[in-house]
């Protein structure tokens, strides 16, 4: 068996590791592709060691543009690539424009394509993520749906179910994966989160080291919706600073949202800002914190797992399991968030829903097997 | 409310014909966008007259390449169209390699897109069209159906019953609108179909045409039948290239250049019977009541088989048989819907929303 893995952005990797390294372990074939469509220091060795994969094979540099002009460019780029691998399997990854471009290309030459993370849903075709969802759903072969509420989603839209395989979650793969050595690396186990001084790495990266003496509150904003209308991002920076009043408030920015920030003159008095965070640094944070702000899907599941408040800053999640079974709350308008985060309690024993198990990588190599014997 | 139609391939222009003139008929604004992704001398203002519109606003001269290459293009070059127009409605015709690039294009900058001729299935997703249709349908704002089944098939793929609206078929408005003329352009005598007698051919389907050891079957079965009536055969330029490389001998099969759009509708109406791989011709066909013998497997148009028209035909061999028992219907009874009226539906559903 050989499978073709494509990636594009950031948030593909964690879910790429553990099938990549599942499929090792089965001695399957495997080449990895990336697009390129998102690149940036922090996609770098250190991401690929921290996950525990290779460099990919292939990088495709596709850049940013937008939304037709990458999906195109990824697109003509592929498509060579797969005619001259001829993969048993086309295995595309989560939402972005890469997802869709990959799935249209294997579609096209008949080449059988598995969506790890099928059947996520927000229901708000205004976001360019829902739309690769559902074009990367009709077109794959088989789905592989991270949650039983994904798999309903994926039958309630008249996909058969002989094409639909419950895997679980491959991110918490990656969690579960890479937990023990984040908090080796942060110096401290959840229990110790008060004890800030002899801690190295993503602490002192994040320039927090032996500032904090009580869990801080993470935030991740990175959305148009969240940061590209600066009345919005005002609300938001005047409820960080009533947060930040209180307890820590770190904030590792993406360039866009900072570039945002400084556009707007916003410098949210109290909020540590700080750089984006590698994969592990990030895990360790996101550990120890008291609660968590976010407008990003992943962090939804890992807080989830974690038993970390996390409050999302959007109108609707397309993981609604993380709502209903785990830590997640959405938060549609900013100025609740001081009184959530104040009243936001860890959960010391959390529940994982059913496939968050660390397994999911292993399921999908089983299912991508037996279907192409 | 301003609309802006997009076509790409020669068979998209007759759906957009008609409503482009129902829109027109009521004082829309209207843009027309080709992509050129496919383009042949035939597509001349002639075309274009015969069919009651004017050639294309905008042409983005996207040419002829890979699937994955062409619909790139097409992409990348009909982004700042659609930011630049600003349309109320995207609307997207059929099922080539445009009209699902536009309709992503569309739905990612916000754009509300109509898909004209949406839930139609063959269910054979090695053919490239089949992809673009579930891609389209997937993405449309509204599904605007030829068929019940059609309407059916949306359904159970899950799509919002406020989506979907049931139109009728617009290929057959165009039918309606030409065949008047068509009779009259005498195209029948001058190429020997007279007399009711003649059978039409059309292929160019590379499940056809490109394995030469099921073409050399195929043109054994029409010589065949050349020896006892008038086999009259209009070839495509790809179906030439392998009729040409496979050096076939075809008897008495009359091989024709490829025909305009009225002189395609004569000789289909004065065919006794039709063998075809294409699927507009199985649409305009049924809708003349000429009995349709359809060289695949599947059909996304399996009403033309349920109305009593059509066939499906994969076997060569069968042919010969198959043609001496094809016998045109006396009454034949259109699906609902294929009267003449589909465009002025379409265009009265995108002025309701």
């Amino acid at each position: 068996m050989k499978l073709l893995h494509v990636v594009g952005a950031r948030p593909n990797f964690p879910k790429l590791a553990p099938v990549y390294r599942a499929a090792c372990a089965a001695g399957a074939g495997q080449v990895v592709v990336h697009t390129g469509q998102h690149y940036d220091d922090v996609l770098s060795a250190a991401l690929m060691r921290d996950l525990g994969l290779p460099m990919p094979d292939l990088d495709l540099g596709v850049g940013s543009h937008s939304h037709a002009v990458q999906t195109a460019r990824a697109l003509e780029r592929l498509e060579p690539v797969v005619v001259a691998e001829r993969p048993d399997w086309l295995v595309v990854y989560g939402d972005v424009n890469s997802t869709l471009a990959a799935a249209l290309v294997g579609a096209k030459l008949g080449v059988p394509i598995a969506h790890v993370e099928a059947g996520l849903r927000s229901g708000d075709r205004g976001m360019p993520e829902e739309i690769n969802r559902i074009v990367t759903d009709r077109l794959a072969t088989l789905l592989l749906p991270p949650s039983r509420d994904a798999e309903a989603v994926l039958r309630a839209e008249g996909e058969p179910p002989e094409k639909i395989v419950f895997v679980g979650n491959v991110m918490i793969d990656s969690v579960r994966y890479a937990l023990p050595r984040a908090r080796a690396l942060a110096g401290c186990g959840p229990a110790e989160v008060r004890d800030t001084r002899g801690g190295a790495g993503p602490r002192r990266a994040a320039g927090v080291d032996g500032a904090l003496d009580a869990p801080p509150t993470v935030v991740t904003l990175h959305r148009p919706s969240n940061v590209d209308d600066p009345s919005r991002l005002a609300g938001i920076c005047a409820a960080l600073e009533a947060i930040a009043a209180e307890r820590p408030v770190v904030f590792p920015a993406h360039p866009r949202t900072r570039e945002r920030l400084r556009g707007s003159g916003l410098r949210p008095r109290g909020v540590r800002l700080v750089e984006p965070l590698g994969y592990l640094a990030m895990l360790a944070l996101v550990d120890r914190a008291h609660a968590v702000i976010t407008d990003s899907g992943g962090v939804q599941e890992e807080t989830t797992v974690l038993g970390v408040p996390c409050f999302t800053l959007r109108d609707t999640t397309e993981r609604a399991i993380t709502v209903t079974e785990g830590t997640n709350r959405i938060v549609r308008d900013p100025a609740e968030l001081p009184a959530a985060v104040r009243g936001a309690r860890r959960v010391a024993d959390p529940h994982a829903p059913e496939g968050w198990d660390g397994h999911a990588g292993a399921r999908v190599v089983a299912a991508l097997a037996a279907r192409s014997a | 409310m301003k609309i802006l139609h997009i076509v790409g391939a020669r068979p998209n222009f007759p759906k957009l014909a008609p409503v482009y003139r129902a829109a027109r008929a009521v004082g829309v604004s209207q843009v027309v966008v080709h992509t050129g992704q496919h383009y042949d001398d035939a597509m001349s203002d002639a075309f274009f007259r015969d069919l009651g519109i004017h050639a294309p606003d905008i042409n983005l001269g996207v040419g002829s390449a890979t699937h994955a290459i062409q619909t790139a293009r097409i992409m990348e070059r009909i982004e700042p169209v659609l930011l630049d127009e600003r349309p109320d409605w995207v609307v997207v015709y059929g099922d080539v390699n445009s009209t699902a690039a536009a309709a992503l294009v569309a739905v990612k900058i916000g754009q509300r897109v109509a898909h004209v001729e949406a839930g139609v299935r063959s269910h054979d997703r090695s053919m490239p069209e089949e992809i673009n249709r579930i891609v389209v349908d997937r993405l449309a704002d509204l599904l605007l159906t030829p068929s019940r089944t059609a309407d059916a098939t949306l359904r159970a793929e899950g799509e919002p019953e406020g989506e979907i609206v049931f139109v009728g078929n617009v290929m057959v408005d165009a039918l309606l609108y030409a065949v008047e003329r068509a009779r009259l352009t005498g195209f029948r005598h001058r190429v020997g179909a007279e007399a009711g007698r003649a059978v039409v051919v059309t292929l160019h389907r590379p499940s056809n045409v490109d394995d030469p050891a099921r073409l050399a079957r195929i043109v054994d079965a029409l010589r065949s039948l050349a020896e006892g009536r008038p086999v009259i055969f209009p070839v495509h330029p790809r179906t030439r290239a392998r009729l040409d490389a496979a050096r076939l001998d075809v008897g008495a099969v009359r091989l024709l250049p490829p025909v305009g759009y009225l002189d395609m509708l004569d000789l289909v109406d004065a065919a006794a019977v039709l063998v075809t791989d294409s699927g507009g011709l199985q649409v305009e066909s049924a809708a003349l009541g000429v009995p349709c013998l359809t060289m695949r497997d599947t059909t996304e148009w399996p009403e033309t088989i349920d109305c009593g028209a059509n066939r499906l035909v994969p076997e060569p061999a069968a042919l010969g048989a198959a043609v001496a028992a094809a016998r045109r219907l006396a009454h034949p009874a259109r699906p609902e819907g294929w009267d003449g009226m589909a465009a002025v539906r379409v265009v009265e559903s995108l002025r309701s929303r």
